[in-house]
């Protein structure tokens, strides 16, 4: 029976626990409250949730497929957009592998502009989190100002890269350019303001009562069914684990800062809030360290065979000349083997498994997004709720349809 | 009875075109977008309605769920082939006059994606009035699309598209 | 971790093993699958990080024992050791046995493998199209379904975009 466009509604015959008929509503594709191309068929007894099946596939990209058809230094475009919320994070990702395979290390100087633009894209994420879950749960503010912070991050991936979102930043064999001395002072002045900014939103939401009984013991996750469901990231931090990547299985020197797992035991919507909060609060803490500690050095490594030598020497060196054109007509190829590298992005574990048949194209990409292990959980988290707490649930789930999708 | 009707029944006459500048001017600074984010594209346009650029001064900042309450969808993002029948049944609910401005190089022409999930351009299935190139445009881009859409509103009158 | 891989009580199963960039892997036969994983999880590896497929059709790197390798990332949180199990099956469509009773994470990971590989998991609880429309036809991923699109006109493609390889 359809009740109005969108809202279709079929009784299933099943009996509810209070005598009525358990009902079937489909939430989505294009939903308000689904956080991008989501759809749920929920059913409903009475108002509360008793079964949730999420139908994804709405922004199916065939990422997969087209890094086969791309050389590896060109698949790094493609990363940047399977998650968008975090694009330098999925570039780490990619990029780390590749160089696993390789077997080359990138210059310390490299490796701190990496951990920067990670954390910077942390931030940003979590921002876009806050202000979009503020706004489904009716703080409107929280938008503006966490979108405000979110401007400066990319003013800034602008002053590195280029480019606002898709920075593309993070390449194989190192990073795209040397930080600029404006970036720096950025960075400098942003690492400043940031955690007023923090506190500004804290101030906004923690002790908001709305937001405090929108969210407390909404959602609830156990411990044992965050690890059972293979949640990572938020999900399972707030649910009291602290398992970060970042610490557990460090990568691009990770393991030289100072800073702490954020975690929450109240295993509800709140408490990933609080995680979330705190990261954000860690990740000002790591780029402090980041800046102060910043190597000079080169920021790629010195193979030929790798990246395009530099500019200027294309003018002097029949070499770097033939280089260069090899490396932009064939591109490079990279031992036979296979390897699987995760990193810590906003949302969890995010990998990427890259299978080389020594061609100069990938034999496989694989993502592993967290979001897509992540949105399996919702029906444990969102059952004999309101069918109201669903879109508080969806939200703290922080998924990406990109990343779930790919 | 719309408008469209009395103005076809009226003709071309110096009431209906004057009539038409106001109607267009009334229409071109109240264009109400369908909130329909697909993809990247969609955080751009969010940041559009954020203080920084605020789309509040072009008179859209309104942003319906509802298709039935929009004039103009901003395809937002990379359509899918499991997408697009969902997207023509959301552009066929929004009433008449509405406009499609194809935010980015993915709704435009597919983009970097050139393989079989996508579709290679939304103009396949709905027609678009404006497009916006860019992976993701700036913000600045759908502003930049949104003024260009009101001129021709706002010169278009009355009268429907054909 | 040692060179050689971490010690398991399945041994008996393990058909090879090795080291491939820094991450241990074993091979088991696909037929025993279920029974290896689950000693996988008793040795502690309860944690499934992702389930895939790799499509070696004309792959001339080396001579693999089946065209479709199931891919199979396990983790011991505790020890934060790291395995990778192999496992070949060939055939059209391939079938291997679902092991999403053991690793609930693998339920989806399972549907969109058959989704896009056309791998058939045994007893899996709802083997349907996940990314995919559900009227698709063909299997995405594999060698020998073509990138699709549209031809790029003067592109290094532009002759064989849309057709698959000869020697598929």
């Amino acid at each position: 029976m359809t009740v109005s466009e969108g809202v279709t509604i079929i009784k299933t015959g099943e009996q509810g626990a209070f005598g009525g008929e358990l009902l079937t509503v489909n939430f989505g594709p294009h939903h308000p409250s689904t956080h991008g191309v989501l759809r749920l068929i929920v059913d409903l007894d009475g108002e509360q949730v008793r079964r949730v099946k999420p139908v994804i596939g709405y922004l199916h990209t065939g990422i997969e497929k087209q890094m086969e058809a791309l050389r590896w230094q060109q698949g790094v475009v493609v990363t940047d957009r399977h998650d968008y919320l975090s694009p330098p994070i999925n570039n780490l990702a990619y990029a780390l592998a590749v160089e696993r395979l390789m077997g080359v290390d990138v210059p310390p100087r490299a490796q701190a502009l990496r951990v920067i633009m990670s954390e910077l894209t942390r931030l940003s994420s979590h921002l876009v989190w806050l202000g979009t879950s503020g706004l489904e749960l009716g703080a409107m503010s929280m938008l503006m100002y966490c979108f405000r912070e979110r401007d400066t991050i990319l003013d800034m991936n602008e002053e590195i890269s280029g480019f606002r979102m898709h920075t593309s930043y993070i390449r194989p064999g190192g990073v795209m350019a040397d930080a600029t001395p404006r970036f720096l002072e950025m960075l400098e002045e942003f690492i400043r303001a940031m955690p007023g900014h923090i506190d500004e939103y804290e101030d906004l939401l923690t002790m908001n009562p709305i937001w405090r009984s929108r969210t407390i013991g909404i959602g609830r996750l156990s411990p044992e069914d965050a690890k059972v469901l293979g949640a990572s990231g938020p999900m399972i931090r707030g649910s009291g684990i602290a398992w970060d990547l970042r610490k557990a299985m460090p990568y691009s020197g990770y393991e030289n800062y100072d800073f702490e797992v954020a975690t929450s035991d109240d295993c509800d919507c709140y408490g990933r809030y609080l995680v979330r909060i705190k990261e954000m609060r860690e990740a000002v803490k790591i780029l402090r360290q980041a800046l102060d500690r910043l190597p000079d050095g080169p920021v790629n490594v010195d193979d030929r065979k790798m990246l395009p030598p530099p500019r200027e020497e294309l003018e002097t060196s029949m070499e770097a000349v033939i280089h260069h054109f090899k490396l932009f007509t064939e591109g490079y190829s990279v031992p036979p083997g296979d390897v699987y590298v995760a990193v810590e992005s906003g949302r969890g574990e995010n990998g990427c498994y890259v299978v080389s048949d020594g061609t100069h194209k990938p034999r496989r990409v694989k993502f592993r997004s967290a979001s897509f292990v992540n949105l399996q959980a919702l029906e444990r988290m969102a059952l004999n709720h309101m069918v109201a707490d669903m879109v508080a649930i969806i939200g703290s789930a922080d998924t990406v349809l990109g990343d779930v999708d790919r | 009875m719309g408008l469209e009707e009395l103005a076809e029944s009226l003709g071309q006459n110096v009431l209906t075109t004057t009539l038409g500048k106001l109607v267009g001017w009334g229409r071109g600074n109240s264009v109400w977008p369908a909130q329909f984010g697909l993809a990247c594209c969609a955080i751009e346009m969010i940041a559009t309605a954020t203080p920084r650029l605020d789309i509040g001064r072009f008179g859209s900042e309104a942003m319906r769920a509802s298709p039935r309450q929009s004039d103009l969808m901003i395809v937002s993002g990379r359509v899918s082939q499991k997408m697009a029948p969902v997207l023509r049944t959301v552009y066929d609910q929004m009433p008449e006059p509405k406009w499609v401005i194809s935010m980015g190089a993915c709704a435009s022409t597919g983009g970097v994606f050139n393989n079989y999930a996508l579709l290679q351009g939304v103009d396949k299935i709905v027609p678009v009035d404006v497009y916006i190139p860019g992976c993701p445009p700036r913000p600045e881009d759908l502003l930049n699309a949104l003024m260009i859409l009101q001129e021709r509103i706002k010169a278009q009158g009355i009268m429907p598209r054909q | 971790m040692n060179s050689r891989g971490p010690l398991l009580s399945a041994e008996t199963l393990v058909v090879e093993k090795g080291v491939s960039a820094g991450d241990s892997w074993i091979t088991v036969d696909a037929a025993n699958i279920k029974e290896a994983l689950q000693s996988m999880k008793d040795d502690g590896y309860r944690l499934l990080v992702f389930l895939t497929c790799v499509d070696h059709l004309a792959d001339a790197s080396r001579t693999w024992p089946g065209r479709y390798e199931l891919i199979y990332q396990l983790r011991n949180i505790e020890t934060k050791e790291m395995l990778r199990v192999r496992a070949f099956v060939d055939g059209d469509p391939p079938h291997i046995d679902s092991v999403s009773e053991l690793y609930p994470p693998a339920n989806w990971d399972e549907r969109e493998t058959y989704d896009l590989f056309g791998v058939v998991f045994n007893d899996h609880p709802d083997l349907s199209r996940i990314l995919m429309p559900d009227d698709w036809v063909g299997h995405p991923l594999r060698r020998d379904y073509p990138v699709g699109g549209e031809v790029v006109e003067f592109s290094e493609e532009h002759q064989t975009w849309q057709t698959a390889p000869e020697d598929a």
